[in-house]
């Protein structure tokens, strides 16, 4: 008769087992093919906010008036969020100069777990800490990655949800397009 | 054969044999699918045609545990959600553009129907929204909350071509239990469903070859 047990894991699992234990929830999905943004009807007002970044610096969305805001909710958990951080970098670098802000809230987690997460993907652009959720629950979120993007009259013009690679061209077009 | 290995084969063993049976391909049209994701080295199973792609990947209890307990959870808790049949899933509208029709998804319509259970009558899953009272009621962290709240599936969304997520979704039974998944949606309004057919939550236990006969 066979018996089950608790396994008594062997060296070899234990490192593949605590890679898993370590990791968030696996097979992020990644943004292929023909990529888009969703338009959105009658482009209703952006929600403000008025947060603090890691470093304290304070955060608002009226401060970009004038610009068009690549608008991200993210976390360092959230596999897909970590899979276009460096597409958003690339993004922030081939736009800054065009009127175009790159910024990323960060849902519910710490100035620590950010400074953390940014030794291994540096970025270079704003990431305001929504630290009760309340600024990402303002927005019509259902799950992270969700982007917005926001023409510059505070008006959310686009959104996509789940990841995508933002430095293609053809997404970064549209945005521009918000600027003409 | 070294205690260590035979205790490698008996993990491998079962996700060799997945991975080596003749199912249905990962990106078989209007047919379910399963094997082993690449990625997580877990098995899934898939539903997936031209509009919609629906995946579910097993989840490890102990992947689970560790995951909740390093976003704040206290072990008690980490361990209810943990032993709830948690899988990831990963769900996609396969159109591009605006002119993709719609996916509408609601977790409410799912169903779950244990196998091994000869009185097993389908049921709900258990959804965030019931997770989430619990959690309030156990006292768990605002910071551990909001991150339970992101990191299991939305209960109702709309994906529009090209939009996906992911998110934990549990199903609320046993670990290593087998049951048979409905999956409901709409596409453009239009009623769908289909089924995942011997779908297994993961189990904590692991048959060794220590105790197994020759």
């Amino acid at each position: 008769m066979r018996h089950l047990k608790r396994p008594t894991t062997p060296w070899p699992l234990a490192v593949t087992f605590m890679a898993l234990l370590l990791s968030g929830p696996t097979h992020a999905g990644t943004a292929s093919g023909d990529q888009s943004l969703t338009p959105i009807p009658e482009r209703p007002a952006a929600p403000e906010f008025d947060l603090k970044d890691p470093e304290d610096r304070p955060q608002r969305l009226a401060d970009y008036r004038g610009k068009a805001v690549i608008l991200n909710f993210w976390a360092t958990w959230c596999p897909p969020c970590r899979e276009e951080m460096p597409s958003m970098q690339r993004a922030h670098e081939a736009v800054s100069g065009d009127g175009i802000a790159l910024v990323a809230i960060n849902v519910g987690e710490d100035a620590d777990t950010i400074e953390q997460f940014l030794t291994n993907y540096p970025v270079e652009f704003p990431l305001p800490m929504d630290l009760d959720s309340r600024v990402v629950q303002s927005y019509p979120v259902k799950g992270l990655p969700t982007t917005f993007v926001i023409d510059p009259e505070g008006r959310l013009a686009y959104v996509a949800t789940g990841g995508r690679e933002w430095d293609d061209p053809k997404l970064l077009n549209q945005v521009r397009a918000l600027k003409d | 054969m070294p205690p260590q290995l035979g205790r490698l084969r008996a993990v491998l063993h079962p996700l060799l044999l997945l991975a080596l049976t003749p199912l249905t391909s990962a990106c078989a049209e209007d047919d379910p699918a399963q094997g082993i994701d690449p990625q997580a080295g877990l098995p899934f199973w898939a539903w997936q045609d031209a509009s919609v792609e629906i995946r579910l990947i097993q989840r490890l209890p102990d992947q689970t545990r560790g995951f909740f307990i390093a976003r704040g959870f206290s072990s008690e808790s980490a361990d209810r959600i943990a032993r709830s049949c948690v899988f990831q899933s990963i769900q996609r509208n396969r159109g591009v553009g605006a002119a993709a029709p719609v996916v509408d998804l609601d977790l409410t319509q799912w169903q779950v129907t244990p196998l091994d259970d000869p009185k097993g009558s389908p049921r709900p899953l258990a959804l965030k929204e019931a997770w989430d009272e619990e959690w309030e009621k156990a006292q768990e962290s605002q910071a551990a909350r909001i991150a339970f709240r992101w990191s299991l599936f939305p209960t109702r969304q709309t994906f529009r071509g090209g939009d996906y997520n992911w998110g934990m979704i549990s199903f609320g039974l046993p670990p290593g239990t087998r049951f048979d998944l409905t999956l409901r949606w709409t596409l453009d309004g239009e009623p769908q469903e289909a089924i995942l057919r011997g779908v297994s939550c993961a189990s904590e236990l692991v048959e060794t070859d220590e105790t197994a006969p020759d």
